[in-house]
């Protein structure tokens, strides 16, 4: 009854000429539709000798592909590029971000965020915590765990006066000159890549297997690149006790990590155990509260076996996920 | 919409042409398919294997195709007869992880099953809540199932995939013209284009969108690896049903929240579907609500997220006028086809994220206006203003100050959730409160006249 007095108002026939019509008009976008899933073969990731598909967040994936581009300028261009930086310095900085380039001495050769730093030598700074920042870049670029070199500190942002977390990548280039040059670029308040304590974890563990006991001290040590914002590698056995705490610089709590639930009940540190028994590497999410936020929030545990004169360790660090947008 | 603009379209129960029913049905597929980031982000959640994505994904889409088709083909004792599809739903998203993380997909089946089997027990009740539902309520609440995808809309329209994520200049320009086409087709555009505002709106804005933004065109090519055809499996993780008496609580509050949305959304069918009917039809409503809970059972059984009913595609079909259902039978059956295509499904859920941001806010902006105008359509009283206007800054207040509810008493948390079961609670304990002074008069009245008789 109610549709009819609808139908009242609104009935009508179409007739031939206006499906005609419709087909005119609806026919290209279901058109353009057919060609967007015809497509998809013909789309070529972005950047195809770029693999970016470790970052979760687009802030990092532009981060990483700004600093690779101005990289290619470098190495094409070599040292008459500076020049072009220095004239567009704007271009190459925003209200987060900033490129630079250095000598692999420590010189700086262009600041687009601090330009009273250009001529200068860096090699020894140090951020609030003590962390000698720029002899970590040399360290990353030579890392093959870290593709893009990424390093994390403290810094300020040009014209303030209290500092903000920072993690910036680099890229090492040959000019035509046969001179090697350092471009890199940083993210103020930056995203917690579950990448960045991957790249941590496993040179932990390249050290501990180079090192053996001594490779703890080097990891538990605050201003070591194993410790950064809210992020720390540690060391556990077998039986879920610690070497290196995951919360604390000492090992007095004695916290037996097997034991530890989450906030659903789950245990993360003995799923992760099982996961690798069957691969090398495992990452368990488990669910933490939040207090500012209602739902339960993830976070990830990022854990990987060696041995450790003799006994089998377990190398792994915390870190936070990803939240969707509401 | 309507005024000044010629009243054509179909009505609800008219068959559109072959040609229009299929092309009007892929329209509101399109809006539907922005739902299928829930079961994506679901999957990623749980991070379970892309299998059990694939699967999770298919058998959302068969829960929610299926329970559009009940909803709208008109069985004798269920279905609203409306146009008003299902998705799968975000009322369950938060409580449905959480049983995921407890006890697995068992449990989150055997969750939701309960969940829709209150749903199916809610729904003979409406019948009764005439006097709770006066239509000052029931366009609040229809106004507030457009506020309610107010979050959704815009961090999509901005094309925001994380929390912190910046917002880009050319997300926002993909969006606004996205939004401008779908609008501007819909106020000047002769019939077909108006009929089809939204789908030219999104093939426009995600041919731009892959011009524009290097990232889509490489989501785009991720859709390569899918496989055309396929039927879902019953993988091991879908195997089993339990149920957790801790859970049942929260599983109900959301049940009767998620009832209210759908309350909402079909009461928002048929204002648009019978605009010449005075008050409200609770029958179809009351069919409406059993088919929603029946929905949810067979999300449940079958081991999909789920569903709700769309608020998008309600708003769609007003703002195009075209309302009949048996489009929402096609895009049901074509969501059921759908689910055995991977690749499509792939493709579709990446819809850029502004030009379904633009799909969202396009059809909400109906919902909001459409309640709104039958708000304000009969006599105003200072108990209205008061009772709308308290309910508003309450259910207001959990969209902008979620954080505020995070840290408030347990029982303040469940009944303050979001926008719309806050502001119908509230609008509805405040109605009752404030027309005591009428029931009181009205017994002292009665036994006046008995002593005088």
């Amino acid at each position: 009854m109610m549709g009819q007095s609808c139908e009242g108002v609104q009935g009508h026939r179409p007739s031939s000429r206006r499906s005609r019509k419709a087909c005119a008009i609806v026919l290209p976008a279901l058109v353009g539709l057919l060609v967007l899933v015809l497509a998809i073969p013909g789309c070529r990731r972005a950047y195809g000798d770029l693999d970016l598909s470790m970052y979760q967040y687009r802030d990092t994936r532009n981060l990483v592909r700004f600093v690779y581009d101005a990289a290619l300028t470098v190495r094409d261009e070599g040292l008459g590029s500076l020049e072009s930086f220095r004239s567009e310095r704007a271009r190459f900085r925003t209200s987060e971000t900033y490129l630079y380039i250095y000598r692999a001495d420590g010189t700086n050769l262009f600041h687009a965020g601090m330009e009273e730093l250009e001529g200068r030598n860096l090699w020894d700074v140090t951020d609030k915590n003590g962390k000698p920042v720029f002899q970590q870049v040399i360290e990353a670029l030579e890392d093959a765990n870290n593709p893009h070199a990424w390093v994390h500190y403290s810094w300020w942002e040009p014209g303030r006066f209290f500092s903000v977390p920072k993690s910036s990548c680099h890229f090492k280039v040959e000019t035509p000159d046969g001179e090697e040059l350092i471009v890199g670029g940083g993210l103020d308040y930056p995203h917690e890549e579950p990448e960045f304590a991957r790249i941590l974890v496993d040179d932990a563990v390249d050290l501990i297997e180079a090192l053996g006991q001594g490779a703890l001290l080097e990891i538990s040590n605050p201003v070591s690149k194993y410790n950064y914002r809210d992020v720390r590698v540690f060391v556990f056995d077998r039986d879920g006790r610690t070497l290196i705490a995951p919360a604390i610089n000492s090992t007095f709590s004695q916290t037996n990590l097997l034991e530890c639930i989450d906030e659903v009940g789950k245990r993360p540190f003995v799923q992760a155990l099982g996961e690798l028994e069957i691969a090398d590497t495992a990452w368990e999410v488990f669910m933490a509260k939040d207090p500012y936020q209602r739902r339960l929030i993830r976070k990830c545990l990022y854990v990987r076996a060696t041995t450790l004169a003799g006994d089998g360790v377990y190398v792994a660090a915390i870190t936070d996920l990803p939240e969707p947008p509401y | 919409m309507s005024e000044g603009v010629e009243e054509r379209g179909y009505g609800v129960n008219q068959v559109p042409p072959v040609g229009h029913l299929v092309v009007s049905a892929i329209q509101h597929v399109l809006l539907m398919v922005t739902s299928l980031v829930l079961p994506i982000l679901f999957a990623s959640q749980v991070s379970e294997s892309s299998g059990f994505a694939a699967s999770l994904i298919a058998f959302s889409m068969l829960a929610a195709g299926v329970g559009s088709i009940i909803q709208s083909v008109g069985l004798p004792f269920i279905g609203s007869r409306y146009l008003c599809p299902n998705v799968c739903g975000p009322s369950y998203f938060s409580l449905s992880l959480s049983a995921a993380w407890v006890g697995g997909i068992p449990l989150m089946r055997g969750m939701i099953v309960i969940a829709g089997l209150v749903e199916m027990a809610i729904a003979p009740i409406v019948q009764r809540l005439r006097s709770v539902f006066p239509t000052f309520i029931v366009g609040l609440v229809v106004a507030m199932v457009g506020v309610s995808i107010l979050a959704p809309a815009v961090s999509s329209f901005f094309g925001l995939a994380f929390r912190e994520d910046a917002i880009r200049t050319a997300d926002i320009l993909v969006g606004s013209l996205s939004l401008l086409v779908m609008v501007l087709a819909n106020l000047w555009g002769r019939r077909f284009a108006k009929m089809y505002c939204l789908l030219i709106g999104i093939v426009l804005g995600w041919v731009l969108s892959l011009i524009l933004i290097p990232d889509y065109a490489h989501d785009l090519a991720s859709a390569r690896g899918a496989s055309l055809f396929a039927v879902p499996t019953i993988g091991p993780a879908f195997r089993g049903i339990a149920f957790d008496l801790k859970l049942v609580i929260p599983f109900v509050v959301i049940a009767v929240s998620g009832s209210l949305k759908s309350l909402g959304n079909l009461l928002a069918a048929q204002r648009i579907s019978t605009p010449g009917l005075e008050g409200t039809d609770f029958g179809p409503i009351r069919k409406g609500l059993l088919a929603y809970g029946l929905s949810t059972v067979l999300a449940g059984l079958l081991g999909g997220m789920a569903v709700d009913t769309s608020s998008s595609n309600v708003g769609l079909a007003g703002a195009t006028r075209v309302l009949s259902r048996w489009i929402s039978v096609a895009a049901g059956v074509i969501f059921v086809i759908l689910a055995f295509f991977p690749k499509l499904i792939a493709v579709l859920s990446m819809m850029p994220k502004p030009v379904m941001g633009a799909s969202l806010i396009f059809a909400g902006s109906f919902m909001v206006s459409t309640g709104l105008r039958q708000m304000f359509s009969e006599a105003w009283s200072p108990k209205k203003t008061f009772v709308v206007g308290i309910a508003f800054f309450f259910g207001l207040s959990t969209a902008f100050l979620p954080t505020l509810y995070a840290r408030a008493p347990q029982i303040v948390q469940t009944l303050f959730t979001d926008p719309l079961p806050t502001a119908t609670i509230v609008a509805v304990v405040l109605n009752l409160l404030f027309n005591l002074d009428l029931v009181f008069r009205r017994r002292k009245n009665g036994r006046g006249r008995s002593n005088d008789t």
